[in-house]
């Protein structure tokens, strides 16, 4: 018995270093940020260039001043991180690394400084960007679910390379997504990147019977109810574009067939009136761009899309490229559409290729070969950001149903959120120092035990927390407020009974182990049915009460209760039978405020 | 030794009458619903320089939000509330940084459309009843050896109903005089309460069981009064500690916690009170069926008890 009390004490004493280790780290890594910038005209391979010079000139310096266990490496094609496994490093690494051209170092973070400093925050803690939105099915939807998890991974691969640290995006009962965007400071932008529906088409202009382009004014002045070229039933998109101010453009009108008639409406949906359209008579119809076998030409096509500037022009452009079926349909339409004089050919839209984001016309270039083999670039009136922007909205693909007016919108600033944080480690360390005042005066050495192991149950339920990793908002602090409680109850349990055996009149041994036994059906009763509510909470919380502050009291309590049992009880019970048996054991007075009188 | 069954009557007088206060204050004041519920904007600026409360007001009513709610924290801190969302808030905001200075800080906002709001309120109460009906559950499936396990079980959940419904009420009756909002950190603090409460109730429950089991006396209420007898120390410690942590919370962070702890504590007290005092009670009352007229019987009780050990 004694020995085996021993393992599980020498047990319980390696588990405890484990988790102070895991809380305060003994040695903390750190890392610095370098952000390139450069000239709008450097292309991706100078780029390259340029970062392994400068990551070749950074491991010399390094290396010249003996600075061991570093890493240096480069992301997303314009940054390099230099990690330190020591955080002492920080300043001298700085130092040696001085000036480096082009590059400039932006945020030395250092990890594990400090307790609690790498634990995951939520939203309402870390300040940031939250929205929430209500996805609408069509009648024709038949799988809801398909599409919610479409549009999800979709917003993902979107967020993904926007280099936002920890994102959120979720679904919420049956319809609604929460986007939480830990460090964002522009609601707007992020609404953006979000709603952008992202789909990306490719038109030409309709032709007639005897192959001649139609405008608007064919169809303003048609006295049929149909389309003119009858092989085409889908929408036509009317986008007028101004001769003098070739960026100045808008979509005037898209004509439909309703199954009886021809109708005009706006983009959003809403009727136009034919009367209004006049003045745009001369406004190209275009239809989409099918390849032989019937299949339209779509951004669901492409396998790959670059940002770019282009050596010759020296402007931004979307380079890209097409998977085996598009390659197939884009060197078909290439064939039909080719403009035969080819690059040295006038511009002529009969050879034109419209390619559309959203239903607005990005550009229509000219086919000027005849083959392409997958390979496409898009240029238009956008900068290189909005060439990034463009690619890494066509590589995540497009959204399948619009997304706008999220339902729940908000930004909480990262400065009130550490205040927040600060103040809550405060009220945390004198609650548990209170606690554990209260515990010793009323309890004398057992509460010594007890309070030993509600360090040891704090630090537990901040290990896991890291490990798991959980994301703690304003809930999970109130779950672990509440665990603690829980914590404190197991033993005051067991020590209330341990009195009561002392009382009548058994020895210290014979106490602690039928107070530990006689209190366990309580502690498991109670420790069940906080189980079954924490359960319960959750689930709620992440289908009808769609709330994340639910969804954190429930997990951390969760946690904190299993931690509880383990601690209060083993932990405290390995303590006390130690103490069984050494000198402290014979001197009641250290157990019981009554002495173990007999009643 | 203390006769506490025996005391009964007091206690469900005590018990009814904070229903009693609690229903009415429901029934007059309900609650000042946060923008959590009625759906809205919540803007948060922090100044540089402190601002004068009436002059802000004055300043809003200009921009054509007079009837927002403004509260305000130290001199520098506003929250403004809306009940319909602002629509151009970086030109509001601009406004007041013209007329009050720099901001310290980004401002924070919160927009909820309304129609969600009204979904919050009744998910709440969706949670809460589907906890209870859990909690009912388990209580009879682990008292099931006892005879009647679903009386068990039953005052188990009354208790639980009990603590909730004075908790709501009284945060009514102070969430009126004060001006404090129910927001969804408030639902968050009852749904503890199911939580804390119930572990409370637990305990007593158990003990009562195992004096039974051991056959302490044939006469019911004579094994709940030593039980609740036996489990007050650990009632009262346990929720000491808690109210301790929770007292801190409230000193050190406040804020937008102050609701969770505040229905947290209520709750705290009152489930600690009719765990120990009603809940045995009741089941006793059930025991001996003796439900129209205990209120009358105050003598019958304090005689049956017998004084042990002496």
């Amino acid at each position: 018995m004694a020995r085996r009390n021993t393992l599980i004490l020498l047990l319980v004493i390696a588990v405890f270093a484990l988790t102070l280790w895991v809380c305060f780290p003994l040695r903390s890594s750190a890392e610095i940020t370098y952000q390139g910038s450069f000239s709008a005209n450097t292309t991706t391979e100078q780029k390259s260039a340029i970062l392994d010079q400068a990551i070749v000139t950074m491991h010399d310096r390094i290396e010249a001043q003996g600075i061991k266990n570093y890493g240096i490496e480069k992301q997303d094609g314009y940054r390099i991180f230099v990690s330190l496994s020591d955080y002492t490093d920080v300043d001298r690494a700085k130092q040696v690394i001085g000036q480096i051209t082009n590059f400039t170092a932006v945020e030395a973070s250092v990890q594990g400084e400090k307790l609690g400093r790498n634990l995951q925050l939520g939203i309402d803690l870390a300040g940031g960007v939250k929205l929430v939105y209500q996805v609408t099915f069509t009648d024709n939807t038949t799988d809801p679910q398909a599409v919610m998890e479409r549009t999800i991974l979709t917003i993902s691969k979107r967020i993904d390379r926007f280099g936002v640290t920890e994102p959120v995006i979720q679904q919420l009962g049956s319809d609604l997504i929460l986007i939480q965007l830990p460090g964002f400071t522009d609601i707007e932008s992020a609404k953006n990147l979000v709603e952008q529906a992202g789909y990306l088409e490719f038109r030409e202009v309709e032709k007639n019977n005897s192959g001649a382009l139609v405008y608007l004014r064919d169809y303003l002045n048609s006295t049929t109810n149909s389309f003119i070229d009858t092989n085409e039933s889908m929408p036509r998109l009317f986008y007028y574009q101004s001769t003098t101010d070739k960026n100045g453009g808008k979509l005037v009108a898209i004509l439909s067939f309703n199954g009886t008639d021809l109708v005009y409406s706006d983009v959003n949906g809403n009727p136009v009136d034919k009367n209004t359209l006049t003045s745009y008579g001369d406004t190209p119809s275009w239809i989409i761009a099918r390849g032989d076998n019937g299949t339209p030409l779509t951004g669901s096509l492409l396998s790959d899309a670059q940002p770019n500037i282009n050596s010759t022009t020296n402007k931004p452009e979307v380079n890209i490229q097409w998977n085996d079926e598009g390659t197939i349909i884009f060197d078909q339409l290439a064939v039909r559409l080719h403009n035969p004089a080819g690059a040295s050919g006038t511009y002529d839209l009969k050879y034109a290729l419209g390619i559309f984001l959203d239903n607005n016309l990005i550009s229509a270039p000219q086919m000027v070969a005849e083959k392409y083999e997958g390979k496409g670039t898009i240029s238009g009136s956008f900068d290189l950001a909005g060439a990034e922007e463009l690619a890494n909205l066509l590589k995540s693909g497009s959204l399948p149903t619009p997304l706008n007016n999220p339902i729940q919108e908000g930004i909480t600033s990262a400065s009130l959120g550490a205040e927040f944080i600060n103040m809550s480690w405060k009220a945390g360390l004198i609650g548990l120092a209170l606690v554990m005042i209260f515990m010793i005066a009323y309890y004398r050495l057992p509460g010594v035990m007890a309070s030993i192991a509600l360090i040891f149950y704090a630090t537990l339920t901040l290990a896991v927390c890291k490990l798991w990793p959980i994301t703690l908002s304003l809930g999970s602090i109130g779950g672990i407020v509440v665990s603690m409680g829980i914590a404190v109850d197991a033993n005051v349990l067991i020590f209330e009974r341990m009195k009561e055996e002392f009382r009548a009149g058994r020895t210290l041994g014979a106490a602690i182990e039928a107070g530990f036994h006689r209190a366990w059906s309580a502690i498991w009763d109670s420790n069940m049915t906080t189980f079954i509510a924490c359960i319960i909470l959750y689930w709620l919380g992440s289908t009808a009460m769609q709330n994340a502050a639910v969804m954190g009291f429930a997990v951390t309590l969760f946690i904190g209760a299993i931690v509880s049992m383990f601690t209060a009880v083993l932990v405290t019970r390995t303590l006390l039978r130690s103490l069984n048996g050494t000198g402290l054991a014979t001197k009641i007075w250290l157990f019981t405020g009554t002495g173990g009188k007999k009643q | 030794m203390m006769n506490i069954i025996g005391k009964r009557p007091w206690f469900f007088l005590i018990s009814g009458a904070l229903i009693i206060i609690s229903v009415i204050s429901l029934v007059v004041f309900w609650f000042t619903p946060s923008i959590d519920f009625t759906g809205g904007t919540l803007l948060t600026l922090k100044f540089e320089q402190p601002v004068e409360y009436s002059t802000f007001m004055d300043k809003l009513d200009q921009l054509g939000y007079g009837e927002a709610s403004v509260q305000m924290t130290g001199q520098t801190v506003f929250d403004i509330r809306t009940k319909e969302p602002i629509e151009n808030q970086q030109a509001v905001v601009d406004e007041l940084t013209a007329s009050f200075g720099q901001l310290a800080d980004t401002p924070q906002v919160f927009t909820l459309a309304p129609t969600q709001g009204a979904n919050t309120t009744r998910n709440a109460v969706i949670a809460i009843a589907i906890a209870m009906i859990g909690m009912l559950i388990y209580v009879t499936y682990a008292f099931r050896k006892m005879p009647s396990p679903f009386r068990w079980g039953s005052c188990f959940v009354i208790a639980l109903l009990h603590d909730i419904l004075v908790t709501l009420g009284l945060f009514s009756l102070l969430g009126h005089f004060l001006g404090w909002e129910m927001d969804l950190m408030f639902i968050t603090g009852i749904l503890a309460i199911v939580g804390v409460s119930l572990d409370n109730t637990i305990v007593v429950f158990d003990r009562m069981r195992e004096n039974q089991k051991n056959g302490v006396s044939t006469d019911f209420e004579v094994v709940v009064n030593r039980s609740q007898i036996e489990t007050l120390g650990r009632s009262l410690n346990t929720s000491i500690t808690i109210l301790i942590t929770c007292i801190a919370l409230l000193l050190f962070v406040g804020g937008s916690i102050q609701n969770f702890v505040i229905a947290l504590m209520i709750g705290l007290i009152a489930g600690t009170f009719d765990s120990v005092f009603v809940a045995p009670g009741l089941l006793v009352v059930w025991d001996k069926g003796k439900w129209g007229s205990f209120f009358g019987q105050k003598k019958t009780a304090a005689v049956k008890v017998p004084t042990e050990n002496q």
